[in-house]
């Protein structure tokens, strides 16, 4: 080793770290998976097929990493060039995706690390981004995890906090906040890779004067809640970002703020350059159930009654399963995906809910389905191109919903004007169920038995095969076609968070973050050996 | 009793006379300033090193106190009852001096444990700085606040890591290997040579980064060669490569460089007897 030679060389070259640029970002995912949902679009399908319905059952564990401390992990693994990164709240580590033997390892000494899940990191250029439980983003070396900027995204000593993988969109990091449960209006952030400088803010509540602002009673849209705690959609031809919003505060108590509370439990489209909004659609207008609309919109080009349409699917939470036009946010079709629903019969021609009078939140409490938990929640649904599926994780079960009165307190205490408890009795269980995309008809259903929460989200590949991570240890493939389980693995843990699939030297990989681990799998192979 | 058992006992003492409810958790009165620390060191080298050796480095009858972390844990109020009083039943007796003389005394010793960014480096920083960019050379391979390069680690934050001692040490002392940082070569399967530090490695892969901040992830046994260096890339010679004027400046702009203050939240955490 020439050690003279390296420093020369150090003194007389440029850095010309690795790359990801904005064309490998609008790829759907292969060897890499770039996007916390896989790719813009957020169909979370791979194109990968070396691990198929045929070879599955040779699915073997590779490597486990453990997170150190680490526990009820959210992480999505980002996989770029055979180097993965993964997340806890503060913490970001980089792994050989190969090995799952650890590169770098980066804290952040922040106030509040109490305050979790983290669900990744965005990769840009030779940086990664990250923000924490102190609502700050970092901005990483990814080669070596050197801390190259941060920026304070809002106040944590009022309660904000940031759980989200950023999203990163024509040069830009797109982040937002959490919880609106505390009554903090929330916010949508873009900012400089480079520099860290904010470019635009998006704020969801508008205030006196702008339109929307009289969807408010008085004085409720200054505790009003509305966070933007997902990572959600890029359309790039129509140059769109595709953006759930959370719920309204207080969460369970609608009497102080009458009116349909825009633009909480909406999707709404935004300029991407400047941050303005083009269309929203309202899914639970008034909602009094918690039920965040961050529900991840896929994005589909598909016929619909006939035409090549650009459209926009979304199983939301308050039970309806709802497919819209994406150039305009038009309602298309809309139908319940969860048979325990009580509170509206069904939507109106423009997509609006039928309610039914006095199903919500109640002084001495009311039978509410489905539950605040939702029919689904975070955990991410896939569409599968080949099957012309569109898969998610639901909870068939209802809660019974109080009401009570409760004023603001600044400092980020609970603003929710109480909950529901949960009924977990024989009809309580939880599903992956395959829709038909364009119309919402159920094909196939799998229980998830013995499983009374949720666990992770959905991953469908070219391989004709559905990934899915249950909430009891059970890591599972079936046949995205069927349901038919052909593969499992139990984790030993809880699963709370999605699976990815990358490859490395043309070996094709699966993994997971269970617990307080990350897994990865790949097809056994008897003939190779460990050689030193 | 060796030295060793000798330092176990006495801090074992002093941990529990620390934790001792009715000691109350003092700060230092004089607080602890380069000029309390300098007044503290040479009455502790006129009055304590025939047990504990010349700057508490070499105790030949007591604890060499710069060594021993322990002692750090203990609140200032803590070390000061020991200084005053003694330890009863030890060799460490009462030393009969002022109050103010012990506190300074207390200065010093904690000062000892005390990073690079607890001094009050004398120096001109902004010099310092133009020093770390330019003659230095320390840019091509190490990191402030986003600026540099990669290959050494990033010293955005080395005032609040490593005390003083230990940084002047880097500078002009050949030290061991850090861990991440161990200079390789290897040729991969395709001939490729590879130039680099092991970011980590175990029997069977080893992930290293380049010159130019590239990772390069291999199974050993696809490699065609593997060497690693015996020294660290870290030159040594810096008090003779610069004047004592810029040694200095560099000195106090790097133990002024605490992004991320870890030892303040340590501290806290850490209070006396704990």
């Amino acid at each position: 080793m020439r050690i003279g030679k390296l420093i020369f060389l150090l003194g007389c070259t440029a850095s010309l770290a690795a790359q990801v640029t904005d064309k490998q970002l609008l790829e759907a995912p292969g060897a890499n998976w770039l996007h916390y949902n896989g790719s813009y679009d957020s169909r979370r399908f791979s194109t990968l097929a070396q691990i198929n319905t045929r070879n599955v059952n040779e699915l073997a564990a590779k490597w486990v990493f453990h997170v150190p401390g680490a526990g009820g992990l959210e992480t999505v693994p980002i996989v770029v060039d055979g180097v993965m990164y993964v997340t806890q709240p503060n913490e970001v580590y980089a792994l050989d995706a190969r090995s799952g033997r650890k590169i770098w390892e980066f804290h952040h000494v922040g106030p509040s690390a109490d305050r979790g899940p983290n669900r990744g990191v965005g990769i840009y250029g030779d940086k990664v981004f990250f923000t924490t439980p102190d609502a700050v983003l970092i901005a990483l070396n990814a080669s070596t995890g050197n801390e190259i900027w941060e920026v304070k995204l809002a106040e944590p000593e009022e309660g904000y906090w940031s759980p989200a993988a950023p999203l990163i969109v024509k040069g830009k990091v797109i982040v937002g906040v959490a919880p609106g449960d505390r009554g903090l209006n929330g916010i949508l952030d873009a900012y400089d890779p480079v520099t860290g400088k904010r470019l635009w803010r998006w704020s969801p509540i508008p205030k006196p004067g702008e339109p929307g602002n009289e969807t408010w009673a008085g004085d409720s849209w200054k505790h009003a809640g509305e966070d933007t705690w997902l990572t959600q959609s890029y359309d790039p031809e129509l140059n769109l970002l595709i953006w759930g919003i959370g719920n309204p505060s207080p969460d369970f108590n609608g009497d102080v703020r009458k009116g349909d509370n825009l633009y909480t439990e909406c999707v709404v489209a935004l300029d991407p350059d400047t941050g303005t909004m083009k269309w929203y659609f309202q899914f639970t207008p008034h909602d009094v159930m918690d039920w965040d609309a961050v529900e991840i919109p896929v994005l589909i080009d598909a016929p619909y009654e006939g035409k090549m349409r650009k459209l926009l699917a979304q199983a939301d939470r308050n039970g309806f399963y709802y497919v819209l036009d994406r150039t305009n946010g038009k309602f298309l079709h809309g139908s319940m995906f969860v048979h325990q629903l009580n509170w509206a019969t069904g939507l109106t021609p423009e997509g609006r809910p039928i309610r039914v009078p006095g199903v919500e939140p109640s002084l001495l409490g009311t039978k509410v389905c489905p539950s605040s938990l939702g029919a689904t929640n975070w955990m991410s649904p896939s569409y599968d191109p080949q099957t012309g599926l569109f898969y998610v994780v639901s909870i068939e079960g209802c809660g019974i919903a109080t009401k009570s009165t409760e004023q603001f307190r600044p400092g980020g205490f609970q603003y929710r004007a109480t909950g529901d408890v949960l009924i977990h009795d024989d009809s309580w269980k939880v599903y992956v169920r395959a829709l038909d995309m364009p119309t919402g008809k159920l094909i196939w259903e799998q229980e998830r038995i013995g499983n009374d929460f949720w666990g992770g989200g959905v991953m469908s590949t070219a391989g004709g095969l559905l990934f899915s991570g249950e909430w009891n240890g059970q890591f599972v493939a079936m046949d995205a076609k069927t349901g038919k389980i052909l593969w499992h693995f139990n984790t030993g843990q809880h699963i709370n968070a999605q699976p990815i699939t990358y490859s490395v030297d043309g070996e094709e990989y699966v993994s997971l973050a269970a617990g307080g681990d990350v897994f990865s799998f790949g097809l056994f192979e008897p003939g190779k050996t460990a050689a030193k | 009793m060796n030295i060793r058992n000798c330092c176990f006992v006495i801090g074992f003492v002093l941990a529990g006379f620390g934790a001792a409810p009715q000691v109350p958790r003092q700060a230092n009165p004089l607080g602890n300033g380069s000029d309390v620390v300098q007044a503290g060191r040479a009455l502790f080298n006129k009055t304590c090193t025939g047990c504990h050796g010349v700057d508490a480095g070499e105790g030949s009858r007591g604890p060499a106190l710069a060594g021993e972390r322990r002692f750090f844990r203990l609140s200032d109020g803590a070390i000061f009852g020991v200084v005053k009083n003694g330890i009863p039943g030890t060799a460490m007796p009462g030393m009969g001096l002022k109050d103010d003389d012990a506190w300074r005394i207390v200065a010093f010793i904690r000062n000892l444990r005390g990073t690079a960014s607890d001094n009050d480096v004398p120096g001109d920083v902004e010099h310092g700085m133009t020093v770390f960019k330019g003659k230095g050379g320390c840019l091509a391979c190490h990191m402030i606040r986003g600026e540099g390069g990669t290959i050494g680690p990033d010293l955005s934050s080395i005032g609040a890591q490593v005390s003083l001692a230990h940084l002047r040490e880097e500078l002009t002392h050949e030290l061991p290997i850090p861990q991440g940082y161990a200079p390789v070569h290897a040729v991969g399967p395709r001939g490729e040579v590879v130039d680099g530090i092991a970011k980590n490695d175990d029997d069977f892969s080893i992930q290293i980064l380049d010159e130019k901040n590239k990772l390069h992830l291999y199974d050993k046994s696809t490699l065609k060669a593997l060497t690693y260096a015996k020294h660290s890339l870290m030159p040594h010679d810096y008090d003779k490569l610069l004047t004592p004027e810029e040694f200095q400046d560099l000195l106090a702009m790097l133990s002024k460089q605490t992004r991320v203050k870890v030892h303040i939240a340590a501290d806290r955490e850490n209070e006396a007897g704990r």
